[in-house]
């Protein structure tokens, strides 16, 4: 996936400009690709128009009846991992739909975020990073939590704002972490913020002499935000080993994405950070997966950071309050017919019968079961104690035994001994 | 030793350097060049490009992968070239790095330091003193050096704690005061204020620069018999609210002095700890010195007037002592 660079010919006067001369004549044409590993292209775009009734709304035009495309054999993904990576994307789907309920039955507090149509980008991704490798969900990447071996019990009693939450209460959603066994940041609600952060895991952990991916995922209205560029391009300057996510969903809240950027892709911007890109399918967990797996190499090569731009829609509105009226109803039939689940189980029993229907049937009530059995769990859960919102804020009376986590860095010290400085400054 | 209140930070951190590994350096400038005001002159020779890192101008990127780092149980110092600019990073700070122990229990041992503070003609972008927008964001250190013993034992203190500590170094300081600093290793208690003055009269509770402008001014009082008690706080949070009520008991009247300006200002936040902790030993009301409401000015005369001075000290204290 590297960066091929082509120069085309000098002109024979070279590139500097002289009197006279017309400049326009002297530019250098640099061609970079961006791989896409999509078997198919969507030309649907949204804009703004005004109807007779005076209302604006938005309009979707493109071909709506576009074939749906096959799912791409993976390069690497066995048979047995292609079904591990289904049944997460089913744990995924049917723990929202059990979050769903929750809210409905009125216990959860706030709203309920989904990742509906987004499962096989969150799943598949994680599922290609190694162990001792670092991850941050965004809000929809609930099925990346669930790979990385947290609990569902986990996610519902954050929703819940239970007593035995990972947070204890004091934070909701996939706003978690873990730094001891899964190597999980937590994230916050500002978006962008996790790219710095992550890159800065990669560089503790390279002092401490180990090359970790490190994953994390913006959306197409997150990526728009300054720190986004800031910690893109951190990574890219100091080689660090992230692999960054852009969950290209076409819409932010109610904001479709061509009124966020301009370029084609967003994975184009991987070229003026000078990292490699690659575009793909969200709903094809083979090309998700494929994609993060050379990444993921790349990371623990020590060859720097990875841009994945992976196209699919938001197919629930932005949380659960959210009818999501305002998006054109004919685009979410098109990307209805392109569900991943849907796509990935007739990859799996028809086109590859990998599974057997009954062995398939199977699979959903086992991971039903569990979402029971989760649920059941995290409902039993009491409230916290309205004191427990007191203490913690600071790390106190040796509440963590900090030490570098890969080991201690290796230091070399050169010759240059201490001596005062005498240098001049301004502002004295 | 006698060292410069800049040599002593820069000692601290070189020592820290030598002691353990995880320590590490990042921000703009401070590699071959040595930093804007070289706090980190000759650090990369010695530690290496690894430890010693020029980052891109992108303050957001740098608190970011600090944050990163200590995640991975590494102990970073983030240099801001001026700690104007802190404001760039503030949702990394507030958001990220003050509520990650109280959300999510996991630790922060970074330390965010650089200049601050006016009287050096630095105009509006390079003489502020934002350790107030920190003060208020539970989970952060605050700390605010006024001599090189302190400098250099607080610095060591940030380093070695396990919280997102912010040390703001005041500019004017940097090579202006020397003062006795130990060979031995020490670390002065993050926390704790410190009585620089001994007085029965009326206490000045201040910190940074204005411990000396307080100190100047106890020096011109002591030939009219009036008696100054000083006391540096040293950390502005958390505050050391039992040496606040101590001295306030002892001298039953008070003037807080600081440099930033005066709404929203921490003396507002001291004259209400006083009020709860001690009001029934108060004498006088409780006077307030301090930076004006609007930006610092450029010009050195605005700058003169826009900053607390020894004579606005002198003036109150005459005030306070015969009220
Ligand atoms: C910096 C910032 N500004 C605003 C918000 C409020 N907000 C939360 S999610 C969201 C839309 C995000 O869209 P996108 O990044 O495309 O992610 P998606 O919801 O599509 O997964 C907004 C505006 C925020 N969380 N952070
Ligand atoms: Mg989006």
């Amino acid at each position: 996936m590297a960066i091929k660079k082509k120069n085309s010919k000098h002109s024979p006067n070279g590139s500097r400009r002289h009197n006279g001369a017309s400049p326009a004549t002297t530019i250098d044409l640099r061609t970079y690709s961006i791989p896409d590993l999509r078997l198919e292209h969507p030309d649907l775009s949204v804009r703004q128009s005004t109807e007779k009734d005076g209302h604006v709304r938005y309009e979707v035009t493109g071909n709506l009846d576009a074939p749906v495309p096959p799912i791409r054999d993976s390069k690497y993904l066995s048979k047995q991992q292609c079904i591990e990576i289904y049944r997460y994307m089913l744990l995924n789907r049917k723990m929202e739909v059990a979050l769903e309920n929750l809210y409905k039955q009125g216990k959860v507090v706030g709203g309920v975020y989904f990742g509906l149509g987004q499962e096989a980008c969150s799943c598949a991704s994680a599922y290609a990073l190694d162990k001792d490798d670092w991850f941050a969900p965004m809000i929809r990447n609930q099925g990346s939590l669930l790979v990385r071996g947290f609990a569902a019990r986990d996610t519902m009693m954050q929703y819940m704002a239970k007593a035995d939450s990972p947070t204890r209460g004091r934070d909701g959603t996939s706003h978690f972490g873990d730094i001891e066994k899964r190597n999980m940041v937590s994230p916050i609600s500002m978006l962008g913020d996790l790219i710095p952060v992550l890159s800065g895991v990669a560089l503790g952990a390279r002092l401490q002499g180990r090359n970790v991916a490190v994953m994390t995922y913006i959306g197409d209205g997150g990526q728009s935000t300054g720190v986004t560029y800031e910690g893109i391009n951190f990574a890219a300057v100091q080689n660090l080993g992230l692999v960054l996510f852009i969950e290209s969903n076409l819409w932010a809240y109610s904001t479709p994405s061509e009124m966020q950027y301009r370029c084609k892709d967003l994975a184009e911007r991987a070229i003026g950070y000078g990292i490699p890109g690659v575009i793909v399918d969200g709903t094809d967990a083979c090309q998700v997966y494929d994609a993060a797996r050379e990444a993921v190499e790349r990371a623990h090569a020590g060859e720097g950071p990875t841009l994945i731009e992976a196209k699919m829609m938001r197919m629930k509105g932005h949380a659960i309050h959210d009818a999501a009226s305002y998006v054109p109803k004919p685009m979410f039939d098109f990307w209805k017919k392109r569900d991943p689940i849907a796509r990935f189980d007739n990859y799996l029993v028809k086109e590859k019968k990998w599974l057997s229907s009954k062995e398939n049937a199977e699979l959903i009530s086992e991971v039903e079961r569990i979402i029971e059995a989760e649920r059941e769990i995290a409902i039993n859960s009491p409230m916290p104690e309205p004191e427990s919102a007191e203490g913690g804020v600071y790390c106190e009376d040796g509440c963590h035994d900090i030490k570098p986590k890969y080991g201690t860095p290796k230091v070399k010290k050169g010759t240059g001994g201490y001596k005062e400085t005498e240098a001049a400054v301004h502002l004295k | 030793m006698q060292l410069t209140y800049l040599e002593a930070i820069r000692q601290g951190i070189w020592e820290e350097m030598d002691r353990d590994p995880s320590v590490f350096c990042l921000g703009e400038d401070i590699g071959i060049y040595g930093g804007a005001f070289k706090v980190t002159d000759g650090f990369i020779d010695r530690f290496g490009p690894e430890r010693v890192i020029d980052t891109p101008i992108a303050e957001s990127a740098i608190v970011g992968a600090a944050f990163g780092a200590s995640l991975t149980g590494m102990r970073p110092v983030a240099e801001f070239q001026f700690m104007d600019f802190i404001g760039c990073a503030f949702n990394q700070i507030s958001n990220m790095v003050a509520k990650t122990h109280y959300l999510w229990g996991a630790p922060a041992p970074l330390v965010l330091r650089g200049p601050s503070g006016g009287y050096v003609h630095g105009g509006p972008f390079h003489s502020q003193n934002p350790e107030m927008w920190f003060v208020h964001n539970p989970g952060l250190k605050v700390i605010c050096p006024a001599t090189p013993y302190d400098a250099k034992g607080l610095i060591k203190a940030a380093i070695r704690d396990n919280n997102p500590c912010i040390f703001f170094e005041h500019k004017y300081l940097y090579r202006r005061i020397k003062g006795e600093v130990p060979a031995d290793d020490y670390v002065v208690p993050i926390g704790k204020a410190n009585i620089v003055r001994e007085g029965r009269d009326l206490s000045i509770v201040t910190y940074a620069a204005m411990v000396h402008t307080a100190l100047e001014a106890a020096e011109i009082l002591a030939k009219e018999n009036i008696d100054l008690e000083i006391l540096d706080l040293r950390t502005v949070s958390p505050l050391d609210r039992e040496a606040i009520a101590a001295t306030v008991k002892k001298t039953n009247k008070v003037i807080i002095l600081h440099e930033h300006s005066r709404t929203g200002g921490l003396a507002g936040e001291i004259a209400a700890i006083i009020n709860e902790e001690v009001f029934d030993d108060l004498d006088g009301p409780i006077v307030r010195i301090t930076g004006l409401d609007s930006a610092v000015p450029f010009s050195p005369p605005q700058e003169h007037h826009y900053l607390p001075k020894v004579e606005d000290v002198v003036r109150e204290s005459r005030r306070l002592k015969a009220y």
